[in-house]
Parts: structure tokens; C-alpha cells; sequence
């Protein structure tokens, strides 16, 4: 039986608590009176999960069997989440291809020949040939791999089609091959509240001028939060497009649900409650700490890139999106929502080495934003965890880092953009333009394994609502000159910060530290 | 930060153990007890049965005996018993055990395990061990709360004898509780006989809270009765009240003497000892009364 999240109140017995680091973590001791918002135990994972799968393929919601919906001669596109979720990344054999080889199994019964598998990756980077391996399966990228098995193009223009617009005037404009197929079959991870649902296809297989509606500031300021679908305008936007959607495409959704086992064994300890920890936890903690921090620089992030979460998977529900996605989101939050008494005066996130931009890649100090400003911030429901002109204090070192390959434009954002202004709503209308349609951005995109030229702006973007709501942000243990950059302040260790935070919210604050991962999202009443 | 200084902030309000205390508003959430069986077959291997004789004979025995005047009767009952039998007893103290292991005939005492409880004497490993070293003792779940497995029908089945403290607990005034029906089911589904010893002044030697007996060798009184079978058909609820009565007669024995107490009881005048239904100060100042010796000193004595 597993345990719900629940609050704790820090007191003189509670021993010193995790906090996570970028590449690394530490213990920390917190004020007496903060309170610790923990996420519920992980939930048991379904046993046998290819059962599973089978059945709600033939029981799906609101829709026909899915062998009902095959037949030869027939256009079938098979679109999957590409490798910003889930993160870490599972253990293989992905739960992706698993559900991909039982739909092509019922396509082959059925005839179909005309079959593409297409990774929903928006504008993120291209997947590389062996991150599709992994995602796909070895069999399914043989037999597909590379002509009908590839990463979405949002920028080739003779393969995206304007499917309509939305009465908002939103212009809906997806992948051509997903938008003249007779059925598209949705493979998704949702790994927060956020994900899945009417965002697959009308964001997974869109183009920037698609996109641009709902990843904008106004919109961003205006989803409290990203992870309460019914509060947040890009949500509602998401849902306007997938009615478009609908009236063009028999969309057939497959959705899956993790649960919390985000560590293997070995790092048992960042999965637990620490006065829970046995001595071989702590022994675990020591070894792997004192390893992690003598470790060189590029060896600790290739470990930790290639440490796969042993996810149970919690749910498989298929058939139309709508009814779908509800059934998901249940186990979602059942996994994930821990109810908070109100908000406080300070917020405390340790920064993990991951983000969805940096699967294999560099944590660079834009993604460290939009993971503890846009991602973190926003794991809440009904209120933040940080009261209006509240501080934000995370854990991360915020080096001045770029993948040169991954992230070409976050660079120049970086060193021009950010060096004359951090306002969200300036850097929208003088620099996304220029950004998203610069050529060499584009072609970096379309042919190396470079995120689009827009990107790092939305990922600004995505911090906006924290920018605008929060009083101050302190980064404990952060590179003094790049937090300067990014208007954030750098502490040394947590007192300073506190002492910092004194000017913003008095000498005696609240303070609340989510900790997360495993995720944990606050209900705050 | 180096090793050291990790350690440091690591242990810091943990025990020697590595255990943290837990933080008060997490004390709802903590995980229930996983059900975890202390292992005691190992003390039921000849090499622990031979260290076990040689505490009970050298250590145990003695030091009860140097601190306690115990008088044991009715102990040639048992003297033709064979095979394996429960012993159901009374229990208001620590020597208890003792007392009946140390007067028990050589052959019954070697072959008998204790039934103690889980939750107290088998929470800590250290316990545990001392506990089913010394005494033989196999856990019993007192609460069924664990949901343990008994081990009684098994070790009867291998030819050990029980003894059972069927009032579940010691008593809290010296007067006895209501027998449970553990015991006598497991006699009646078992069909072995049970034996009912009755200890009187154990309560005033060497009550709760005390760890060592009063000073003065105070007189406690271990009274065995005649082996009691279950008869063909009986129910435990009947077996039970049988058992119930011989009890009740043997407590009485102390006062009445051993005729007058067959007397009463066939007179339908015994009851359990639950004590009189007063004040509790009474009923502690009454089971405190020091068990003096009846009439003038036997001829003989049964000692141990």
C-alpha cells in the first residue's frame, strides 16, 4: 500500500533533507517550522503491462477497437512523444514500444501497408537514430528506420498543411503526412498533468506558426498552472486547436502513467523519506555523493544521462483523446498531488540534472530557468506555493554552459538578448521574430540536432508567471556572474539566501520546500 | 564538502544505529510494522538446549530460589506424564517463568517452550535472542495485530510442551483475568492434555515494574494440578471453563486446603479470582497480603 503525500513540518527531530543539485544533490538543513511538501509514494505498477496494453486497445474509450479502425489500403501514422518525456528516461523496453508493436502487430493482421511512425517533437531537437532505437525498439526501427520513421519537421513547408483556424483565430497547421492519414495513432507518456491529451498532436506535429498561440507570455502568465489544465489558457487553446483537430482526423490516443520510481536501486535513497533511511541508504548516500563529486565533470553527466528511472507504468488507457486523457490525468495526480495549507513566504526547489531540453545534452542556465521558474513554479494547483512578491530560492549551479550543438540560438540569447533585458513581454516583441525565422537557426534545426531558433524565448516565456508573481529569485550554490545575467541572485549556502530573502519578505518568513524529484504537486487550498 | 563534513551533517540527530527520530508531523504517516518473525528454531537445537539447561540449572534456578521461597505442589501429578502437555498458568510477574520452568520435572522442563509475547519480548533482536535462549520461548501474538503464524501446533506436533500465560498479560492488581480461549482451542484441536499451575504471591514478590523480587525472600506458592484432557466432542468454550474451574479451585487451595477447596467447588461456591469488586487500592492491598503458610509446617516438604 502506498503512502500519500503529505506536508511535514520541520522540527528538532527531523534529520537533514535531500535537495538536489544540478549533477549532483546534498543534505541540507532547513529552518525549524518549514514545511516539506512530499510527494506519494510511488503507486504499484500494473504486472503485466503487454496484457494491459492489449486490452484497451480492443477496450478502447469512445472509439472502436483499434483493429476495427485498420484495414488495408488505409494511411496510418503512428506519432509518439519524443524524448523530453519521461525524465530520466525508462529502462528499456519503453513502454512506447511496447504499444507500438502491438498496433503494428493488429496493422499487419489487418493489411495495412501505407504505415509511418513519426516522433512528435515539435520544435525540439531531432531525435538521433539510436535515441529512436531506444524509444521504438530494435524490431520497429529495422522495419521503418529511415524512411518511415522519422522526426517531425516543423519548419519543411511542403510537409505541414493548415488544417484550419480555431475561433480565436488560431491558426492550426500540423504535419501534412499526420493530417492526410486515415487514422493517427498517438503514443504518449504523460509524465505531468501538463502533458498529453489535446497537446499531443496539436503540439507534438505542429509548426512554429502554429505554436506561437499558445507559447507566448500572455498565454503562459495566463495557465495557473501548466499543470491544471481547466486554469491555464494554454490548455485552453491546446483544447480549441484539437477541436479543429477532430473535425479533420480520426485521432486513436494511447496514454500512459508513470509511477514515482524516478531512482534504480543503487540511488534508493533519493527515492525515500530520510529519517526513513536505513544505515545501507546512508552508506549509499555517502558513497555515491563522495564518487559524484570526484567524478570528472563530463563522466558525472554521461552517468547521470545514463541512469534510466525503473518506472512501474501505472495506467494505459486508449481510445478518443478526450475521454482518454481524463482517465489519465486521475492516476497522474493520484501519483503526484499532495494537498498544501496555503501559501508561504518563500519556496525552496532543488534543480535536478534534467529538464525535457536536456536529455544527452548540458543543463544550460535558460533550461535551469524554465526547469525551476516554468516547470518547478508550476507544480502546483489552485495557488503557488509562493505567496504574490514571495521568494523563490533553488539549488542548482547554474553554470555558464551551452551544448553547441543542441543549443545554438540559447547561446546568442544568452550573450545578447539577456545581457539587455530579462523582461519576458520586451523580449517577445523585439527578439521572437528574429529568432524563430533566422536561416541558420532553421537550417541547424531541420539538419543538425539543434533545437529551433525560437526555443530558448519560449523557455524564457515559460518563467514569465513565476517572474511576474515572485519578489525575488535566489539560486543557492549558482554562478555568481550568470545568475546576474538571468536578474537572479546568487547565495552561498541557504542562510545567506534566507538572509537575502529578508529583504523582500520580512525577518521571520514561511518557508516551503517542494520536494521533488519524484514529483510532487502541491494542491494549495 | 568533504567526506567528514558530509558524514557530520548525515548523522547528526541520528542514534549509533543511523536511525533518525521521527519528525512529529510525520508520525501518521510512517509505514505500519512489516509482520517480521523473530527465527527461534535455532534454539531448540541440542547444542542451545544443552547451554539452555545449563543457565536454567546454574543461573536461573538458583536465583530465584536464592531471592523467592517458592513451595511447589502437586508435582508428582506430572511425574507419569508422557508426551507433550500445555501448562496454563496464571501470570502477574516476571517469575513466573522461572518459578515453573525450576520446578517442573526434569523430563517435562527440558522439552518445554514458553509462549511470550511478540510485541514485547521479540520488538528487539537482542531481546529476542536472550528470550528464546533462556526460556525456549516462541513468539505469540498477543493483539492480532501481526497476523503471525503460530508456531504452537507445530512444536506440540514435534513433541514439545507448552506453557501458556493465557490471561495475555501479567496482572495489573495480582488478580486474575479472563482466560482466553487460545489455549484451550489448541488443546481441544491438538488433543493434548493441559496441565493448570497456579501461582500465588509472585504479584507481592515481584510485581509490574519491578525488576528484581523484594527483599526478604518472600513466600510464593507454585501449585500444579492434574493433567486435564479434552473429551471427545468438547468444545474449547467448554474445555475452557473447565479449565477455568480447576484453576479457580487450585487458587483456593491456598486458603481452604486442599479437601475444603474440592469441597467448594463441588458445591458450586468457586469462582474465578478476579478479585473483589472494589476500589483498586483494595484490590492491590488484597493481593499483596503476604502468603502465609496455613496451619503449622508440614511434616516434609515439596521443595524444588
Amino acid at each position: 500500500m502506498s503512502r500519500p503525500g503529505f506536508v511535514l513540518e520541520v522540527d528538532e527531530r527531523t534529520p537533514a533533507l535531500l535537495m538536489h543539485q544540478g549533477e549532483g544533490f546534498r543534505l541540507e538543513k532547513l529552518p525549524l517550522g518549514s514545511r516539506v511538501v512530499y510527494p506519494p509514494e510511488s503507486l504499484p505498477g500494473l504486472r503485466d503491462v503487454d496484457a494491459r496494453i492489449r486490452e484497451a486497445l480492443l477496450n478502447p474509450l469512445g472509439s472502436e477497437p483499434l483493429p476495427d479502425l485498420l484495414h488495408a489500403g488505409m494511411r496510418l501514422t503512428i506519432v509518439f512523444d519524443d524524448l523530453s518525456i519521461p525524465l530520466p528516461q525508462m529502462r528499456t523496453p519503453d513502454v512506447r514500444q511496447r504499444i507500438i508493436e502491438q498496433v503494428l502487430e493488429m496493422a499487419a493482421a489487418a493489411g495495412v501497408d501505407d504505415v509511418e511512425l513519426i516522433a512528435g517533437n515539435a520544435l525540439h531537437r531531432r531525435m538521433t537514430p539510436a535515441e529512436l532505437k531506444r524509444t521504438v525498439g530494435e524490431r520497429v526501427f529495422r522495419s521503418f528506420f529511415p524512411h518511415h520513421l522519422r522526426n517531425h519537421d516543423a519548419e519543411d513547408r511542403a510537409n505541414l498543411v493548415e488544417v484550419g483556424h480555431t475561433k480565436h483565430g488560431e491558426v492550426v497547421e500540423i504535419n501534412k503526412r499526420a493530417a492526410t492519414s486515415d487514422l493517427i495513432v498517438y503514443v504518449n507518456v504523460t509524465l505531468t498533468a501538463m502533458s498529453g491529451g489535446p497537446k499531443s498532436v496539436s503540439v507534438g506535429l505542429a509548426s512554429y506558426r502554429s505554436l506561437k498561440h499558445h507559447h507566448n507570455v500572455h498565454t503562459l502568465r495566463h495557465s495557473r498552472s501548466f499543470n491544471d489544465p481547466p486554469n491555464s489558457a494554454m490548455h485552453h487553446s491546446y483544447h480549441r486547436m484539437a477541436g479543429v483537430l477532430d473535425e479533420h482526423v480520426k485521432i486513436f490516443q494511447i496514454e500512459t502513467s508513470l509511477n514515482n520510481d524516478t531512482f534504480p536501486t543503487q540511488l534508493g535513497f533519493l527515492n525515500k523519506r530520510e529519517w526513513e533511511w536505513t544505515l545501507k541508504d546512508q552508506a549509499a548516500y555517502l558513497a555515491v555523493k563522495r564518487a559524484n563529486d570526484l567524478t570528472p565533470a563530463k563522466q558525472r553527466r554521461q552517468i547521470w544521462h545514463r541512469t534510466a528511472a525503473p518506472y512501474g507504468i501505472t495506467s494505459v488507457t486508449a481510445g478518443d483523446p478526450g475521454a482518454v486523457h481524463e482517465v489519465t490525468l486521475q492516476h497522474v495526480l493520484r501519483q503526484q498531488l499532495t494537498e498544501v495549507n496555503g501559501p508561504s513566504d518563500i519556496g525552496i526547489w532543488g534543480l535536478p540534472y534534467i529538464c525535457p531540453y536536456n536529455v544527452n545534452s548540458i543543463m544550460n542556465p535558460i533550461l535551469m530557468m524554465s526547469l525551476g521558474l516554468g516547470y518547478f513554479f508550476n507544480l502546483y494547483r489552485g495557488q503557488p506555493l509562493v505567496r504574490p512578491g514571495g521568494v523563490a530560492i533553488y539549488y542548482h549551479p547554474v553554470s555558464n554552459e551551452f551544448h553547441p550543438v543542441h543549443h545554438p540560438s540559447y547561446i546568442d540569447f544568452y550573450e545578447e538578448v539577456l545581457a539587455e533585458t530579462t523582461d519576458p513581454v520586451a523580449i517577445e516583441a523585439k527578439y521572437e521574430e528574429q529568432f524563430a525565422t533566422d536561416p541558420w537557426y532553421t537550417h541547424l534545426y531541420r539538419n543538425s540536432y539543434a533545437y529551433h531558433g525560437v526555443h530558448p524565448l519560449y523557455m524564457w516565456y515559460w518563467g514569465a508567471h513565476a517572474l511576474e508573481h515572485l519578489g525575488q529569485v535566489i539560486v543557492v550554490g549558482g554562478d555568481r556572474r550568470t545568475c546576474e545575467r538571468m536578474g537572479f541572485r546568487a547565495a552561498t549556502t541557504l542562510n545567506d539566501a534566507l538572509e537575502m530573502a529578508r529583504e523582500k519578505v520580512g525577518g521571520s518568513p514561511t518557508i516551503t520546500y517542494q520536494h521533488t524529484p519524484p514529483l510532487v504537486m502541491a494542491d494549495v487550498r | 564538502m568533504g567526506l567528514f563534513r558530509e558524514a557530520r551533517v548525515l548523522t547528526a540527530g541520528r542514534d549509533w544505529r543511523g536511525r533518525s527520530r521521527t519528525p512529529r508531523s510525520a508520525a501518521d504517516h510512517q509505514p505500519p510494522d512489516e509482520p517480521r518473525e523473530f527465527p527461534t528454531g535455532w534454539a531448540r537445537t541440542p547444542a542451545a538446549r544443552v547451554a539452555r539447561r545449563g543457565l536454567q540449572r546454574g543461573v536461573l534456578t538458583p536465583l530465584t530460589w536464592s531471592q523467592t521461597r517458592p513451595e511447589v505442589t502437586g508435582r508428582e501429578g506430572l511425574d507419569a506424564t508422557k508426551g507433550p502437555v500445555v501448562l496454563i498458568a496464571n501470570h502477574a510477574s516476571h517469575l513466573d517463568t522461572p518459578l515453573i520452568l525450576g520446578s517442573l520435572p526434569e523430563h517435562i522442563a527440558k522439552r518445554t517452550a514458553v509462549g511470550a509475547a511478540a510485541d514485547y519480548f521479540f520488538d528487539a533482536r537482542w531481546r529476542a535472542a536472550a528470550t528464546a535462549l533462556v526460556f525456549n520461548a516462541f513468539p505469540v501474538e498477543r493483539y492480532r495485530s501481526r497476523r503471525l503464524r503460530s508456531l504452537a501446533p507445530q512444536l506440540l506436533a514435534r513433541g514439545w510442551s507448552l506453557l501458556l500465560f493465557p490471561e495475555g498479560t501479567r496482572s495489573e492488581d495480582g488478580w486474575m483475568a479472563p482466560l482466553r480461549m487460545g489455549a484451550a482451542q489448541l488443546c481441544v484441536t491438538q488433543g493434548v492434555a493441559a496441565v493448570p499451575v497456579v501461582l500465588r504471591g509472585t504479584y507481592a514478590a515481584m510485581p509490574r515494574g519491578r525488576n528484581w523480587p523484594l527483599p526478604g525472600r518472600p513466600r510464593v506458592v507454585v501449585r500444579y494440578g492434574a493433567p486435564v484432557k479434552p473429551e471427545q466432542g468438547e468444545s474449547a468454550r467448554l474445555f475452557n471453563q473447565r479449565l477455568g474451574q480447576t484453576v479457580s479451585r487450585l487458587w483456593a487451595e491456598e486458603e481452604m486446603g486442599w479437601y475444603q477447596s474440592l469441597r467448594a467447588q463441588a458445591a458450586g461456591e468457586l469462582s474465578m479470582p478476579t478479585g473483589p469488586q472494589a476500589a483498586e487500592w483494595r484490590r492491590m492491598w488484597e493481593s499483596t497480603r503476604p502468603v502465609t503458610r496455613p496451619g503449622p509446617p508440614p511434616a516434609w516438604r515439596d521443595g524444588a
